[in-house]
């Protein structure tokens, strides 16, 4: 399905890729071109071989049939050093940084021989290069220190500088808030204009599409055509994603009663990069935090779930929380919803199963033994109300798409009937479209049954969509809430741009 | 860079500690002819631990070593025998290397190829030496020709060459380490394989490479092994641990991409020294065993403890509300 548009030539052309990981089959007979300054999105939903296919385009991984041309030049190794050498630079959606080494010796491995200073000039030259991409990060420290969202904008620095023909964006916007998305598509704008072709995946649709002149959709590792952004809509695009019309929305929200009461109090919470915070929750609400990322979002939600340290009070349905450990909160019945699923709230070799009881398995016991078929009883009807898509209850989580296994560490409050507060952190990060409805609909019905809910998110349509009412961040404190008549996405973008550094608004409420 | 210079101070302290004490009850100890016996006797372990710095550096263990330099010395029984002279002196040496290049070309194989964890294929490689070795004798047999050994060991004063030579090998490497792109390339290949092999580097090789060097480091560790028994002994090897224990010592990471070959080197030293004083004071050899396991434990703990101070400190800041941002 080509496009005729202008003739310019492509630089990168992938034909007829295949590619199978043990039995599942990732990639099915796959061409994709991009031509030289053109901005050629790759959408789908997890799972759906994008990164697949930026693996095998930039050389990283070997297809199991199909070509890949650079610059018209074959990719006849598959190694990313001869990808790199016909002219490719990828930012990876897990990055490329060598987290123990500086981030001058960083930027220093990434670049071609060719542009490198000598080995003793490396830090005022790390600190220059940074400045012409106008990031300010500190290049003797080691970048494992860096914030996530630093870490980011260096992948995509790092994938600039090898002057590259042909740029693979995978996911660059995962950790951004609005203001930095901005900067970094004006970046891309800028190269392309320049003539370099530019592929960009992203699961954020309205953003890639601002930015793409041409967009190709893939489906369980199949291509479902590519179009002129300008000639198609939004809702298409979907739909070609899911394989069916989006006629889901965002769950119904209920009017909260005037007089709900209190379940979570937060009184002078402070922390190291936050504070001090007062935040009422009420039962059956869902509090949503905006602000731009970095500004304490994240340390406040942690210190209340007790992973952080903390000075300051919180009750829970008029209980005192005892924060010191997060053995307190979980007790009380405050759960934390990790954003970082495989590291601190996936087991990621264990069973689905095993994951979604681990909490409850007392409960479960019998004489001191865990039934498993209770174990399955127990969960068997949550993993279908929240579709989690799996092959069995004894697959480990990992082989899990990023959607199914938010939906696991989801089971667990569920399991929990003692649930009071839920703190959910980016909880549909890297999650595809038809999961984020489904993960929706789980915490609105949680809410429902009367838990107090206070979702960390970086996606203002998703706050809008879900929240009754949505407080904004800003250098660690609260200096805006926006009621529920008001909510919309357009209102929260403006109350984070408005509560950047450096433009706080006098008389912001508390 | 502050990190990585507290082994060598460490080592250096201990070095000297240990040697004022024995030279104060025995004044021997710091004669010419027990340094000179000192030095020789500390250049196979110093080799082979540096090699073994290597394969720490990238992420790797070699335990194949000391099997690989009693291989060595019983090749050297056939191949370096008394009437051995002339180009088959050159031929019988470059055999020795050969033998280290294969083992660790070997190694290599069973790593990258097969894809087995180093620490097992080494130890595979380990008995396959070793019965080799008994093969070809069975027990010390074959006089290694003294021409060679006497070359070896040759020095000015009573510092040998070889020693003076190691020295100079050890910091040129820690240099290159530290100071040029291929050693940072090294290390990040020990440190992240992933991201480096992202990064466009040749990261196989590189892993190649390191174990091969550090065979052919083990291998030249065996000319001095082969110096000191003099015959073709299957069953003198033993250093395995030993060099994985000094290249710690010298500030190796065994999570790979740190370490120092001029720590390693002192380290090496160090560990002779305990061995050579022991004697002095009529102390049984099992001491030298225990007090290696306690250093390097502590050793570990004091390399680790800016980690652990700055730690504990933040996590006392962090509940210290005076600290926290003001109202």
């Amino acid at each position: 399905m080509s496009i005729p548009g202008p003739v310019s030539p492509d630089v990168l052309s992938v034909r007829g890729l295949s590619k199978a990981f043990g039995a599942v089959q990732a990639l099915r007979d796959v061409s994709v071109d991009c031509r030289a300054g053109e901005i050629h999105a790759l959408v789908g939903e997890n799972g759906s071989g994008k990164s697949t296919l930026l693996g095998i385009a930039s050389g990283f991984l070997a297809p199991d049939e199909g070509s890949v041309e650079i610059g018209g030049r074959r990719l006849a190794r598959h190694s990313p050093a001869a990808a790199r050498r016909l002219g490719l630079g990828i930012a990876y959606q897990d990055y490329s940084h060598v987290l123990d080494l500086s981030v001058a010796e960083n930027i220093f491995l990434a670049v071609p021989a060719g542009a490198r200073p000598h080995y003793g000039q490396m830090h005022g030259w790390a600190e220059e290069t940074l400045r012409s991409f106008n990031l300010d990060l500190p290049v003797t420290a080691p970048t494992g220190s860096l914030s996530l969202a630093e870490r980011q904008l260096l992948e995509v620095a790092k994938a600039l500088l090898t002057r590259p023909k042909v740029l693979l964006l995978d996911e660059p916007t995962t950790a951004l808030g609005p203001d930095a998305v901005e900067r970094l598509h004006a970046l891309v704008l800028e190269r392309a204009r320049a003539g370099v072709a530019i592929v960009y995946v992203s699961h954020r649709l309205p953003e890639v599409l601002a930015v793409a002149n041409r967009v190709t959709v893939l489906r369980d590792g199949v291509g479902q055509g590519t179009f002129e952004t300008a000639s198609v809509s939004e809702e298409a695009l979907v739909a070609l994603m899911i394989g069916r019309p989006l006629t889901v929305a965002f769950p119904e929200r209920r009017v909260l009663p005037g007089d709900a009461e209190v379940v979570l109090e937060v009184s002078g919470l402070r922390g190291e990069r936050f504070g001090p915070i007062d935040l009422v929750v009420r039962r059956g609400e869902i509090v949503g935090i905006a602000g731009a990322e970095g500004n304490g979002q994240i340390p406040f939600l942690r210190a209340l779930a007790g992973v952080e340290r903390a000075a300051g009070e919180a009750t829970c349905a008029g209980a005192r929380l005892d924060m010191r450990s997060p053995l307190g909160p979980l007790r009380a019945g405050v759960v934390l919803l990790s954003g970082d699923r495989r590291g601190e709230a996936l087991f990621p070799v264990l069973s689905v199963r095993a994951n979604a009881t681990i909490q409850v398995l007392r409960r479960l016991a019998r004489a001191g033994i865990v039934p498993r078929g209770r174990e399955r009883r127990a969960i068997a009807e949550l993993v279908q109300r929240l579709r989690v898509r799996m092959g069995s209850m004894e697959q480990p989580v990992q082989s899990l798409s990023g959607g199914n296994q938010q939906k696991v560490s989801l089971i667990r409050p569920f399991l929990r009937g003692d649930v009071k507060v839920i703190l959910a952190e980016e909880p549909t990060q890297g999650v595809d479209v038809g999961a984020r409805f489904d993960i929706y609909d789980a915490l609105r019905s949680k809410a429902d049954d009367g838990v107090a809910t206070v979702v960390k998110s970086s996606d203002p349509l998703e706050l809008a969509g879900i929240c009754d009412r949505v407080v904004v961040m800003s250098r660690g404190r609260i200096v805006e809430e926006i009621p529920r008549h008001e909510l919309g996405e357009r209102r929260i973008v403006e109350a984070i741009v408005g509560a950047r550094p450096g433009a706080v608004r006098e008389g912001a409420t508390a | 860079m502050k990190r990585g210079l507290l082994p060598l101070a460490l080592m250096t302290v201990l070095i000297v500690a240990l040697g004022a004490y024995t030279n104060a009850h025995h004044s021997v100890f710091l004669g010419r002819q027990n340094l000179n016996s000192l030095l020789i006797e500390a250049m196979p372990l110093i080799l082979v631990s540096m090699g073994q710095a290597v394969a720490l550096l990238v992420g790797g263990f070699d335990v194949s070593v000391a099997a690989l330099m009693t291989m060595v010395v019983v090749t050297a029984s056939f191949t370096l025998t008394p009437t051995t002279s002339g180009f088959a002196l050159v031929s019988g040496s470059l055999a020795l290397v050969g033998v280290g290049i294969a083992t660790g070309l070997f190694n290599a194989l069973l790593i990258r190829v097969f894809r087995l964890p180093s620490i097992v294929a080494t130890l595979g490689t380990l008995s396959v030496l070793q019965g080799a070795s008994l093969w070809l004798r069975s027990y010390p047999q074959g006089a290694i020709n003294t021409d060679v050994t006497s070359a070896l060991i040759s020095g000015v004063g009573f510092v040998p060459l070889a020693f003076i030579g190691v020295v100079l090998l050890a910091v040129l490497a820690d240099v290159w380490l530290y100071r040029t792109r291929s050693g940072l390339a090294l290390r990040s290949v020990g440190l992240d394989e992933t991201s480096s092999r992202r990064l466009g580097m040749p990261t196989g090789r590189v892993i190649v490479l390191a174990f091969v060097a550090c065979s052919v480091m083990a291998s030249i560790g065996g000319f001095y092994l082969a110096a000191e028994v003099q015959v073709g002994s299957p069953i003198i090897g033993n250093q395995a641990l030993y060099s994985i224990a000094a290249a710690v010592l010298g500030g190796a990471s065994l999570a790979g991409g740190r370490g120092s070959f001029f720590g390693t080197l002192l380290a090496a030293f160090f560990l002779t020294e305990i061995d050579n004083v022991l004697p002095l004071f009529q102390q049984p050899t099992e001491y030298a065993d225990m007090t290696i396991g306690a250093l390097i434990l502590l050793a570990l703990l004091l390399y680790q403890s800016p980690e652990l101070l700055a730690r504990l400190r933040s996590a006392r800041e962090r509940v210290d509300p005076a600290k926290a941002p003001a109202s």
